[in-house]
């Protein structure tokens, strides 16, 4: 057994040295964060950071975010008088990744953030943004609340009170005798409950019968007891709000234990990171959307074609298109600023602060359709539509195909 | 009675699971009286082994994009193999993290950090390699049989579940029969006995604790592959729940006892699958709940022994 050793009381000497040490850190504490008087730092071009979930269970949407940055970056760093400088971090899966991503990025300078990926880590994150008066752009938290956090705080991505009850309408004229639900979320994460609290509103509003509420938790893998309750309950329709992974996961296993009835899921599964997961399960499985790769407008005809020509034919994601336009967004709102207001020897204080006015101020055409913000940073978007993912027999390759 | 019948077999299946886990820290505890943590990322590895092995192709994020075996192994080759090469990967991380440790007779605590690192770079690496995103054996993996089989009124099985339970079963049996019957498996028991006795006996101590890693590791892979084969994969961390549910096995079976890593998987299995449905989001919570209660009761475990303190 080792003996308990207590710790030993320092000489009076080593305390005489104490002032010296605390300058020293001091010194080095204020060497590693960027002063916010200094002027920003244009070398590589504009510095703006993006935060996504590379790694961890939602690494799925980073993934398709990443793309969406790069095939933005390409676009419009050509010829553009103030080129954006992207540094992307990976603020994993949780709350303390995002908040040491951001923590990071704002140290070194950047005059806007695009991120995190999850509303969770949103909650967690973006007001550290809003204290240190830095623009977050979010591409993909669709929660409740998010503008709400602050003035600094805006997004692309509509939120899920706007495009969950229009997938729950469509089922509906798809097959009009729906009458019990069984509705899934997990309970540990706060884009699935607060879309199942609006998709259980348009449950209610239809004058459907909620027949039963399972709870998950965003790490769960096996479904099996939460599947056997459901069924028990004889729903003809289930509608879930979980992330890709797990959702995937939990759509095999309900259709291996036998239900054969629509399933409607939430933004959270919207993306083609869902077919290896449920692969010939996915099949018939609605969802309302935010983009199209179909939406017949110059830019997103542009996007569209940029995307398959480097991805093999294959047509954007959501998440990769609202990636996209989040980048789009903030190197327009700055090509604007600096015409007018040259950022070059500007303060990197004010520096955010008006690049955040002029990305709220601005009206957008993106593959989103045109977009603008409303004055406390929600997206105001035009267009939104419902599809069906469609899987090849084989199960590994699918669609979202556009219900009319 | 079919539902209860039912949560009753989905129990079983998933305990036969934490069981076969548990049964590769009871192992490892025996002879060495240390909880391996690095039996997570093992686990880990088998899940990934096993999809290698059926042919699937490494994500586009990883080291390894885009890249796959030349061959590709039928699921009950592809299960053994992900087994030995996770055997392997144990007994690289008895070398590494146990061998030198042990070599200078360190202190238990010690034991856990370095295998809790071991723990961590395998997991590392693996995100390294395959990235991070989830993979998903084939679908259409078990061929021609159904992806559930109906008994009686009501009453379903999934057929991975089924297998779960088989294979674990078998194993387990296999397992009890060698050590009992077998003569490495009677030197593995006097080894965990007395290291210093069975020595003399002319045991060689050192080949028995690397047997013990590598038959932990291979449950541990072989567990992996099933699971992979149930619920897909997660990612790199999908380990890391069922290493937290193995530990709450081991301890309730009694620290070092085969039996009761058996019986503890099927309890631990069984009373998370008869949580009620509006705490189901809470299920880990009230295993261990129940396994806190247990413990209250009977602190050395189901099977374990009472200390006995020398006067």
């Amino acid at each position: 057994m080792p003996l308990l050793m207590p710790l030993a009381i320092p000489s009076v000497k080593a305390f005489q040295a104490l002032p010296k040490w605390l300058l020293l850190l001091g010194l080095l504490a204020s060497c590693s964060t960027t002063n916010n008087n200094a002027p920003v730092n244009l070398k590589a071009g504009l510095p703006v950071g993006a935060v996504l979930s590379l790694t961890g269970n939602a690494n799925v949407y980073g993934q398709d975010q990443r793309l969406g940055l790069e095939l933005a970056q390409a676009a419009f760093k050509p010829g553009s008088s103030m080129p954006l400088n992207l540094s992307i971090e990976d603020g994993g899966s949780d709350e303390a990744g995002a908040i040491n991503a951001f923590n990071l990025l704002i140290n070194q300078g950047t005059t806007a953030l695009i991120g995190p990926t999850l509303s969770q880590q949103a909650f967690a994150a973006s007001p550290i943004a809003q204290r240190r008066g830095v623009p977050v752009l979010a591409p993909s938290n669709t929660a409740t609340g998010i503008p709400e956090i602050g003035s600094f705080i805006s997004r692309v991505s509509a939120q899920s009170s706007v495009i969950a009850p229009i997938s729950i309408n469509k089922v509906m004229q798809l097959d009009p005798s729906i009458k019990r639900v069984a509705v899934f979320y997990a309970n540990d994460d706060a884009y699935s409950t607060s879309e199942t609290t609006i998709f259980q509103k348009a449950i209610k509003a239809k004058g459907l019968n909620t027949v039963t509420v399972q709870r998950t938790q965003l790490n769960d893998q096996d479904f099996l007891n939460q599947i056997t309750s459901a069924l028990r309950a004889k729903p003809d329709l289930v509608v879930l709000s979980l992330q890709a992974v797990d959702g995937g996961n939990l759509i095999r296993q309900l259709r291996e234990l036998g239900f054969k009835g629509k399933i409607v899921v939430g933004n959270g599964m919207n993306t083609p990171n869902i077919y290896p997961i449920c692969q010939r399960f996915c099949d018939g499985i609605l969802i309302a959307q935010a983009y199209s790769p179909e939406l017949k407008t110059k830019e997103n005809q542009a996007f569209v074609a940029t995307h398959k020509a480097q991805q093999g034919g294959r047509v954007p994601a959501q998440l990769t298109a609202q990636a996209y336009t989040a980048y789009q967004v903030i190197a327009e709102a700055a090509q604007r600023l600096n015409k007018r207001e040259p950022l070059k020897g500007m303060p990197l204080r004010q520096a955010r602060l008006l690049l955040n006015k002029e990305i709220l101020s601005g009206t957008y055409n993106t593959p989103l359709g045109k977009i603008s913000f409303s004055r406390d940073g929600e997206v105001k978007q035009e267009s939104f539509y419902v599809a069906e993912v469609q899987m090849d027999p084989d199960g590994k390759i699918g669609r979202f195909a556009l219900l009319k | 009675m079919e539902v209860w019948l039912q949560l009753l077999v989905n129990g079983i299946s998933i305990g036969a699971v934490y069981s076969l886990f548990a049964l590769g820290y009871t192992l490892v505890f025996s002879v060495l009286g240390v909880i391996n943590f690095a039996h997570g990322a093992v686990f880990t590895c088998g899940a990934y082994f096993t999809y290698i092995f059926l042919g699937g192709v490494v994500g586009s994020n990883g080291l390894l994009a885009t890249q796959k075996l030349p061959v590709t192994f039928p699921l009950a080759i592809a299960l053994v193999l992900a087994g030995f090469t996770a055997a392997m990967v144990g007994l690289l991380v008895e070398t590494v993290a146990f061998k030198p440790l042990r070599r200078r007779g360190a202190e238990p605590l010690l034991y856990l950090i370095t295998s809790l690192g071991a723990g961590v770079i395998i997991v590392n690496l693996i995100q390294l390699l395959m990235g991070a995103e989830a993979y998903a054996l084939p679908s259409n993996i078990l061929g021609s049989m159904p992806a559930v089989l109906a008994i009686g009124h009501g009453l379903q099985i999934r057929t991975v579940q089924l297998l779960l339970l088989i294979v674990g079963g078998v194993t387990m049996l296999i397992l009890n029969i060698w050590l009992n019957q077998s003569l490495s498996g009677k030197a593995l028991q006097a080894v965990a006995e007395d290291t210093t006795t069975a020595r003399l006996l002319g045991i060689n101590s050192g080949a028995m604790i690397q047997l013990a890693f590598a038959i932990a590791s291979f449950l541990a892979g072989l567990s992996g592959g099933l699971v992979a084969l149930s619920v897909n994969i997660g990612g790199p961390y999908f380990g890391i729940s069922y290493g937290l549910k193995g530990l709450g096995v081991l301890v309730l079976g009694g620290l070092g006892s085969v039996p009761g890593a058996m019986l503890g998987g099927l309890i631990i299995g069984i009373t998370e699958a008869f949580v009620p449905a509006k705490l189901s989001a809470y299920k880990d919570a009230v295993a261990f709940a129940f396994l806190f209660l247990v413990l209250i009761i009977r602190p050395q475990g189901l099977f374990g022994k009472p200390p006995i303190e020398k006067v």
